[in-house]
């Protein structure tokens, strides 16, 4: 009897395995035909890109030759991020998978390493970079974690943008002019980002450059323009900061008569809120003094969806608080 | 294959992998211990990678599915005191695991990317990514292979201690008396549903996890009295919530494991409102026509 009931479960599964199974082969095969269409329309390549800010520099880089989808929106948390089926869909049909590398996407790890293997080609900002140059959070020789918020130096920024031109130029080689001059162009606009940014900086008296933010995003900010740059948390906004962090960081604050701090729009105001209130009850004011952009850029409605855009806000959020 | 298919089939193997042990879990009352180990499995992540300073050794699978089974251990063991409820043992155990992992991480690797997402990803719209090559052979989806063997072994647990689990589950006091440990058995069950939880976990995502363990089960709980018809009641629920979630996802454009979830939900809500034996309605009109009987007898009574 128990033999009976066994097997006939198991048909019955097996059935209905096999009827969801014919059912999903259809609607596939229409979407499948669709998009062979809109490929031989367009012919461009098809370019799947996941930070905002790497999406950016493929659109800028790429031009009219490739079509980039951008996985993660504005102000998303890299670590929070949801794909939907278009993802998926564009993902598969994905000619170029551009990321930012460095453990920065680390749900995306295994499947680009996947992709890569099934020869789809792959740029990411990490090849870019020279490990010298990158920064090392735990200053530990063992430890092969490196800080992967590059993007907020101009100088690496510069050094992706010719790497992405010399890997699209791999990928596409009869269309390597387009790219360097596309690249050149750009490299002329970083170096006026530049400019402001030193500009504006000028604007903060040199004892007050410091730069106190939710996380541990703008190290290579720091480094680059000579300020002092102290994160809430560490490099992963998943973790909680301790009370530990935030009492040294209050009397820090305290001590060297820091009065600004600074929210990121992908990460959890809480911990700046606390900071403040923590800096209040040693008798030091401190006010929030803005949202910065860290591991997103924003959306077109405030004019911050490029990453030359989303600097200058910054550069003026930044310099506004610390002047006032 | 195509990718819609394939995430349905690993959604739909996943499913019917949780429902099993499920149907044990929400007939012993303690369905939240899938919630539980879903977050108790950072510790064990946390300890392997104490030992081992990478965070892609297998060891942190292995691990998770230890302290997994830890979890169920200690939570099991409170429960047996007799000394406080089922939830009350879960609510110690599981901040407390989970707590201890938390701790660790902010004192001693705050700048490493370690968290439950960094190790068993879990993504279902993922899972046709992660292939299993074997000789230079595409096997499919990895996450297929692993939870059918899961699947195997949960089938057979089920199929060979058939007898054993119903005694256990359904009268632990009369198993007792008859000279039959239900000790063994339990334990047993409680690993397999560690390790079905890791393991779908690694496949598809927390929350689904949570949702594939619990929902047909308990919506094939409200449907029968009889034990078997109930497995096979969970398994087709599993199947019919997947495929529609998948479907729905696809033809939405949003997140897969949230639209497989909302539908899983949902088809246990309008069970539990529409059950013809033990539904929402059905009670309220037994509980109606119970007051119009009392009713006549109370006028009869007057009459006479």
């Amino acid at each position: 009897m128990r033999k009976i009931r066994a097997s006939l479960l198991f048909g019955s599964v097996m059935l209905l395995a096999a009827c969801g199974n014919g059912e999903t082969e259809e609607a596939v095969d229409e979407q499948a035909v669709e998009s062979t269409e809109e490929v031989a329309e367009a012919a461009e390549l098809n370019v799947v890109a996941t930070t905002t800010m790497m999406a950016d520099l493929m659109e800028v880089i790429g031009g009219e030759r490739v079509e980039v989808t951008g996985l993660m929106g504005p102000g998303i948390d890299p670590h929070d991020y949801q794909p939907s089926t278009s993802d998926v869909n564009a993902m598969t049909e994905a000619d170029i998978v551009a990321y930012n590398g460095l453990m920065l996407e680390e749900r995306f790890v295994e499947v680009f390493d996947q992709l890569e293997q099934q020869g789809v080609f792959t740029i990411t900002a990490e090849d870019a970079m020279d490990t010298s140059v990158l920064l090392d959070p735990e200053e530990d020789e063992e430890d092969l974690e490196y800080d992967p918020h590059i993007w907020f130096s101009v100088a690496h920024w510069e050094t992706v943008t010719e790497h992405v031109a010399d890997r699209l130029s791999e990928k596409e080689p009869e269309s390597e002019d387009y790219f360097r001059e596309n690249a050149e162009n750009y490299l002329d606009e970083l170096a006026e980002l530049r400019e402001y940014i030193e500009e504006r900086i000028e604007e903060v008296p040199e004892q007050s450059r410091y730069l106190v933010t939710a996380h541990d995003a703008f190290q290579y900010f720091g480094e680059e323009f000579n300020f002092e740059v102290l994160g809430l948390q560490g490099l992963n906004p998943q973790t909680e900061a301790g009370t530990a962090d935030i009492s040294s960081l209050a009397d820090f604050l305290a001590d060297n008569e820091i009065n600004a701090v600074f929210v990121e729009t992908s990460v959890s105001p809480r911990g700046i809120e606390a900071l403040i209130e923590a800096a209040a009850s040693r008798g030091h004011e401190v006010e929030n003094a803005g949202e910065l952009y860290s591991d997103a850029l924003g959306s077109p409605d405030d004019g911050t969806d490029t990453y030359i855009e989303m600097f200058r806000a910054n550069i003026d959020t930044i310099v506004d608080g610390l002047t006032n | 294959m195509s990718m819609i298919t394939q995430i349905t089939m690993v959604a739909v193997v996943v499913a019917v992998t949780c429902a099993l042990p499920g149907v044990f879990l929400v007939l012993r009352g303690t369905t939240m211990v899938s919630d539980a180990i879903t977050h108790t499995v950072l510790l064990g992540i946390v300890l392997a990678f104490f030992i081992t300073q990478d965070l892609r050794s297998p060891w942190l699978m292995i691990g998770a599915t230890l302290v997994g089974v830890g979890t169920v251990w200690a939570i099991e063991a409170l429960q047996q005191t007799k000394l406080l409820s089922n939830d009350a043992a879960i609510g110690i155990i599981f901040p407390l695991f989970f707590s201890i992992a938390i701790i660790l991480i902010t004192r001693y690797a705050g700048n490493v990317h370690l968290d439950v997402d960094a190790v068993l990803m879990g993504e279902v719209a993922f899972a046709p990514f992660r292939r299993f090559v074997f000789m230079g052979m595409d096997l499919g989806p990895r996450a297929l292979w692993t939870m059918l063997v899961i699947l195997i072994l949960n089938s057979l647990f089920i199929f060979l201690f058939y007898k054993e689990l119903k005694l256990t589950t359904f009268d632990a006091a009369f198993a007792a008396a008859v000279g039959f440990s239900p000790v063994l058995v339990h334990y047993g069950l409680m690993t397999l549903v560690s390790l079905t939880a890791v393991g779908a976990y690694d496949s598809v995502g927390s929350i689904l996890v949570v949702g594939f363990m619990v929902g047909p089960p308990l919506a094939a709980y409200l449907l029968t009295d009889r034990l078997y018809i109930m497995i096979a009641l969970s398994i087709v629920l599993a199947i019919v919530n997947s495929v529609v979630g998948v479907q729905l996802a696809f033809a939405l454009d949003t997140t897969i494991a949230g639209m497989i979830a909302t539908v899983t939900g949902f088809t246990t809500l309008l069970i539990f409102v529409l059950s013809p034996k033990k539904g929402l309605i059905k009670a309220s009109l037994n509980r109606r026509r119970e007051l119009k009987k009392i009713d006549r007898q109370i006028k009869q009574a007057q009459k006479s």
